[in-house]
């Protein structure tokens, strides 16, 4: 490991450490170190408790760790979300639903001052890109779970963030859906050319999708391996019934420590 | 036929049907009033009567007819009622922000909020009346109390309701104070500020009436006490009571239109 | 330094308030509130000669403390019942019991004032007896204003079932009496607690406004209003301040009754 010229993000020896209300300490996270390369698609799989959203709230810069240094292309977490690179997806859609779908993913270019005009072309582009141009002006309300996901990620993107940040996007949806939204969001990666962090507890999604799966393991939360996934691009729907797949699935599954 | 029966089903049709249940039920006692009682337009007079009274041109008072009177009247109370309501609405929405915006205020607001809730602020008319010393003003000021608890409440409960991940997208957009409030606090708080504005606009109306009460003078309140002196025929006294019953409402109805005009959103429905 | 900062927290939401309460009432028993509100002594007494009357008239204060006191629970049980039959009407027969539920509502927008004069009419050959009539017509009024809080509650308690309930109760082959016993009868429970909270309080205001309408001259509310018209107004603040404790002990007591029930309910 090291400062790579193409590091996107760099973890070293990352520590969390909550006190509860009743004043005991609880290990969230111990000693993580990783290095994710820009353009790079990866997954943090494991059971809850295992540290994965903490690990995305500290790149988020949504919760400061205890201990360990973190660097975004160079800078700090708090530097990085000011100038507004990070675009984050949350398991709920989180939509404005007073607001139309178009203007929900113009809100954060609203914050942002973007021209007026500018605001509605870039996020109708955005909808062309999740296939919803037609719902522009329906209320989040009228659209089924997959699509209001959907309108997330447009919005997550619009502000053309370099990293864009997933916790659980898929797992209130049903396998239809979600199979769907894998090929879809490859798709948009491969498009778009963002660094993805993708937290999941499905490590077969988490294989499918990405090109390393960061395995944690919980009590304390650690990152216990990290297993590369060299399946070919782009992926298909086939791959997943190849051996190959199903070999990376075990490997991840028996990387994982004492659950 | 087929249609007929979709009417039937439909719950206006069972509304109307109530409606009328309650107003033959109201005949069937008038009628036995009448023939039991020697003064049964004190008691139960027939609903035709009441209407009948409405259009009529007799002069009750001085060159006023009755309806003249209780719309003259209404006009007096009403007004106030509506400056009072409006006052409420505003320094109810101003503490529930600045108690948003400020964890002090909030501390020092909460339990006090909680306690208006408990006091039976209304049987204080009389003495906000004396504070004052003028009935315009104790209108005002008691539709106002009675407004500003329930808005200042539930649009602290609408900004407490936002969702965490909705803070947290604002956090990674690097959004300002104003800017979260504005495109996300406030909108975010409106249907829940609507409930406190429905059930502060009958409260005001009720308000604003029992002052009348209490002193002479013009108002809604003022007649109703003559009319039940006897000062004028009786049915002043019935229109005013129904007047008011519509007007209380007509209040909460005109507040749900609002909310369904300023909240297109509530309109849709996933189908 | 985190736990500092927790008990610092819970310190000033304690202290906080307090103070702001204590620094009132100085203003108060000081003479600075007079001047703010642009008023004089007499008609805003100081909180010790409020009190001093308070107990100086602890009689005639206590039996008219117990009129109110007895017109609101009476009203509000009965109202309540009433309201509860009337959301399990609603629940058997949905069809035809919705529009009266829409029709009770609308009962909830009806300012008192129009209501109290109308209902003392109504009682008028009850008794003989004017204490009787009058108390007879407050319990009325009160009941007709706790009713419809009640109902609509009710019936949103005994429909809005956890998902699945219902169907789990079909697949037992369970009677519609079962079904209302051990579902939708616990089941409405918070929904009761939730109508009280509105009722209670209500329940007070409208004893207290109706007891103005009154033949018979009873009740706290009726005194505050009788000795503003004498010009009493310290003897009229004592009754106030009766009638602000009557209000925040009985929502108390609902408070404390809540809290048990729902204890009962997650031990289970």
């Amino acid at each position: 490991m090291g400062e790579n010229k193409n590091t996107e993000i760099m973890l070293k020896d990352i520590g969390m450490i909550y006190r509860t209300n009743d004043n005991k300490d609880v290990t969230a996270l111990t000693s993580v170190n990783l290095d994710i390369q820009k353009g790079e698609f990866v997954s943090l799989v494991g059971p809850s408790g295992c540290g994965k959203t903490t690990l995305l709230r500290i790149i988020a810069d949504l919760i400061t760790p205890t201990s360990g240094e973190i660097k975004i292309a160079g800078e700090t977490p708090r530097e990085a979300r000011l100038k507004r690179r990070y675009g984050i997806v949350f398991q709920g859609a989180v939509l404005y639903e007073w607001r139309t779908v178009l203007k929900n993913i113009m809100l954060p270019l609203e914050i942002m001052n973007v021209p007026k005009d500018e605001q509605e072309e870039r996020a109708m582009k955005m909808l062309e890109l999740v296939g919803l141009t037609e719902f522009a002006n329906h209320y989040p309300n009228q659209l089924s779970g997959g699509m209001q996901q959907r309108v997330g990620i447009a919005r997550a993107l619009a502000i053309q963030p370099e990293i864009l940040l997933m916790d659980e996007p898929f797992s209130a949806l049903d396998e239809f859906t979600r199979e769907k939204l894998h090929v879809d969001l490859l798709k948009i990666w491969r498009k778009t050319n963002k660094t993805i962090i993708f937290v999941t507890h499905n490590i077969s999604e988490s294989v499918f999708l990405s090109d390393k799966v960061c395995v944690l393991s919980p009590h304390p939360g650690r990152l216990s391996a990290v297993v590369d996934i060299n399946l070919a691009r782009p992926r298909t729907m086939e791959m997943k019934t190849t051996q190959e797949f199903t070999n990376l699935v075990a490997k991840v599954r028996n990387s994982f420590e004492g659950v | 036929m087929e249609k007929l029966k979709k009417l039937a089903n439909t719950k206006y049709f069972m509304t109307i049907m109530w409606i009328l249940i309650l107003v033959a039920l109201w005949e069937v006692f008038a009628i036995i009033v009448s023939h039991t009682k020697r003064t049964p337009e004190n008691i139960l007079p027939h609903l035709s009567g009441i209407i009948e009274s409405v259009f009529s041109r007799r002069t009750v008072n001085g060159d006023q007819t009755a309806v003249k009177m209780v719309m003259v009247n209404a006009a007096a109370t009403l007004s106030r009622a509506g400056i009072g309501y409006v006052v409420g609405i505003v320094s109810g929405f101003a503490l529930a922000l600045l108690m948003s915006l400020w964890k002090p205020i909030e501390k020092i607001a909460f339990p006090y909020l909680m306690l208006i809730q408990m006091i039976p602020i209304l049987g204080m008319a009389p003495i906000i009346n004396a504070l004052t010393g003028d009935i315009n003003k104790s209108r005002i000021v008691i539709a106002a109390i009675l407004t500003f608890y329930p808005v200042a409440t539930n649009t602290l409960a609408g900004f407490k309701s936002v969702q965490k991940e909705k803070h947290e997208l604002m956090y990674s957009y690097a959004a300002g104070k104003i800017r979260i409030y504005t495109k996300m606090m406030i909108p975010s708080c409106i249907p829940y500020f609507f409930t406190g504005l429905k059930i502060s606009a009958p409260m005001a109306i009720t308000a604003s009436i029992l002052v009348d009460t209490l002193q002479g003078g013009i108002g809604l309140g003022c007649l109703l006490s003559q009319a039940l002196k006897g000062a004028m025929t009786r049915y002043v006294f019935w229109q005013i009571v129904f007047f008011s019953a519509i007007i209380g409402i007509l209040s909460f109805s005109i507040m749900g239109l609002l909310e369904y005009i300023i909240c297109p959103y509530k309109r849709t429905q996933k189908n | 330094m985190i736990k500092k900062r927790i008990s610092v927290d819970s310190a000033t939401s304690v202290v906080y308030p307090l103070a702001f309460g204590i620094i009132i009432v100085l203003m108060w028993q000081s003479g600075m509130l007079h001047k703010i509100l642009k008023t004089d002594e007499y008609i805003l007494p100081y909180p010790t000669r409020i009190f001093q009357i308070i107990s100086e008239n602890s009689d005639k204060i206590s039996q008219n403390a117990a009129s109110s006191v007895f017109v609101t629970v009476t009203g509000l049980v009965l109202g309540s019942i009433l309201g509860y039959l009337a959301a399990i009407g609603a629940t058997v027969s949905p069809r035809f019991g919705k529009g009266g539920l829409t029709v009770i509502s609308a009962f909830n927008a009806i300012p008192i004032v129009a209501m109290a004069p109308v209902i003392m009419n109504w009682t008028k050959d009850i008794s003989s007896k004017a204490e009787i009539r009058s108390t007879v017509a407050k319990i009325i009024v009160v009941t007709l204003m706790c009713m419809a809080s009640m109902s609509i509650n009710a019936h949103r308690g005994l429909n809005e079932l956890k998902p699945f309930s219902l169907d789990l109760m079909k697949s037992y082959a369970a009677d519609k009496k079962t079904v209302f016993l051990k579902l939708r009868l616990p089941n409405s429970i918070p929904y009761v607690f939730t109508a009280l909270k509105v009722s209670v309080p209500a329940s007070v205001i409208t004893a207290l406004v109706s007891e103005y309408f009154a033949e018979y001259r009873a009740g706290v509310g009726r005194q505050i209003r009788e000795n503003i018209l004498i010009a009493q107004y310290a003897t009229a603040w004592a009754y106030i301040a009766v009638a602000c404790l009557i209000g925040i002990i009985l929502f108390v007591l609902l408070l404390m009754a809540e809290s048990i029930f729902l204890r009962k309910r997650r031990s289970h």
